[in-house]
């Protein structure tokens, strides 16, 4: 016999409480269900489903599990990413005719005024098409995200590492104050999509979906 | 023996599924862990305040449902995590629990099997011994041992309840289980505890 078995025989003479020593506790556990706020919603009284071991044959419940407060948040970000965004299109469309030829360049050359001219519809519909499928991201991933998705959690934490590259090769103050804002909002989203809480989530969340229809109290 | 790892485990992913919408059903996992919840923290905290602590411990689990990670099966390291928190709470009370049993009296022997004799006896002889041994560990080597010894959660579990890696799980119980070696090795309690198991 080793430490690990003295421990264990040990433990031994502690017996099981008798079941009214845990009356009391299982009382307070009542009470504590009774005052929830979706307590009492089954065709049954609450007696019979706390007496009632066994498979769910309640009302239907829930495909996902409850979104958590940090998803929650990560989720209203990204929706603020995407309104921010277009907040971004609109000024740049505001503002884009005061673009001057010196401020593009292809290669280590700046455009002439005239290739500039000659450009403006494309840069233009460049722009619009950039921040359109930065928006649809925005959204797309939010969502997702909001259904317990992890490859979008994945994805999100993928294109904030390509934003912070991009980030990190700018080089004018003008194109750093411009670019951060939604870094910063990346970047809170996807530190709140990786706490614990969110981990479970999304666990649950995949744990839900790969159960077979029969197991699950919803329809 | 290790308890039920079986169909009644797998349920418990479910039962708290389906608390999510029907409260009702929590009383479920309360009627299925709620009696080794309690011998664990009786253990650990004293029987008077072990009926405080697993009510503690359902209510907390049960407020927190929802964060509950489905992929689980087993519910028990989730409340064994929530209980040695609770435990931690009340550590201070648990190091006096310890010095008080060091304290008292052993108790009379029961009249019973040869076996029980003999476990009793080498428990009476061991006991202050590791109960001094015990209060001296640092408070999460102390967790991972118990949890291990008593409830004989896998690291994996441990793992889970304590919300540390493995690995952290591995050397906190290979320091703890060195130091209570090294506390048993050459004492008298040892030379009885050896005495009987050699005579069985």
């Amino acid at each position: 016999m080793n430490d690990m078995e003295l421990l264990r025989e040990l433990a031994q003479e502690t017996p099981l409480p008798a079941p009214a020593e845990l009356a009391g506790a299982r009382a307070r556990l009542v009470a504590a269900i009774t005052a929830d706020p979706a307590a009492g919603r089954l065709t049954a009284g609450p007696e019979t489903a706390l007496d009632q071991p066994g498979p769910s044959n309640g009302p239907a419940g829930p495909l996902r599990p409850p979104v958590p407060a940090p998803v929650r948040d990560a989720v209203l970000l990204m929706y603020g990413g995407a309104v921010g965004t277009a907040i971004q299109l609109i000024i740049a469309l505001f503002y884009i005719g005061d673009i001057g030829a010196y401020h593009l360049t292809v290669g280590t050359h700046s455009l002439t005024t005239a290739q500039l001219v000659h450009l403006r519809p494309v840069i233009v519909t460049l722009v619009i098409f950039y921040a359109l499928v930065v928006i649809a991201l925005w959204l797309w991933l939010a969502r997702a995200v909001g259904r317990g998705r992890n490859w979008a959690r994945i994805l999100s934490t993928v294109l904030f590492g390509a934003a912070t590259l991009e980030l990190a090769g700018l080089h004018s103050a003008g194109q750093v104050f411009w670019a951060v804002l939604p870094w910063l909002t990346g970047l809170a989203a996807v530190l709140q999509l990786w706490r614990p809480a969110s981990s479970a989530f999304f666990r649950s969340a995949r744990a839900l979906r790969s159960r077979p229809p029969s197991q699950i109290s919803g329809p | 023996m290790r308890r039920r790892r079986g169909s009644a485990a797998a349920d418990d992913a479910a039962v708290i599924e389906s608390s999510w919408r029907e409260p009702e059903r929590f009383a479920v996992l309360f009627d299925r862990h709620a009696p080794h919840i309690h011998r664990y923290l009786a253990r650990r905290a004293g029987r008077e305040v072990a009926g405080d602590l697993v009510a503690e411990t359902f209510l907390a689990a049960f407020a927190k449902r929802d964060r509950y990670d489905l992929s689980r099966a087993d519910a028990r390291p989730w409340l064994y995590g929530i209980a040695t928190n609770l435990v931690g709470q009340h550590r201070r009370d648990e190091a006096r629990q310890y010095r008080i049993s060091q304290a008292a009296p052993a108790e009379p022997e029961v009249p019973g099997h040869a076996e029980r004799v003999a476990a009793d006896v080498t428990a009476q002889a061991m006991r202050p011994l590791l109960d001094a041994v015990l209060a001296a560990l640092p408070a999460g080597d102390r967790d991972v041992l118990l949890l291990i010894a008593w409830e004989q959660l896998t690291y994996q579990e441990v793992s889970q309840a304590l919300a540390i890696p493995v690995g952290t799980v591995r050397s906190r119980l290979n320091r703890a289980r060195t130091k209570v070696r090294q506390a048993l090795a050459g004492t008298d309690a040892a030379a009885t505890y050896e005495e009987i198991t050699t005579n069985e």
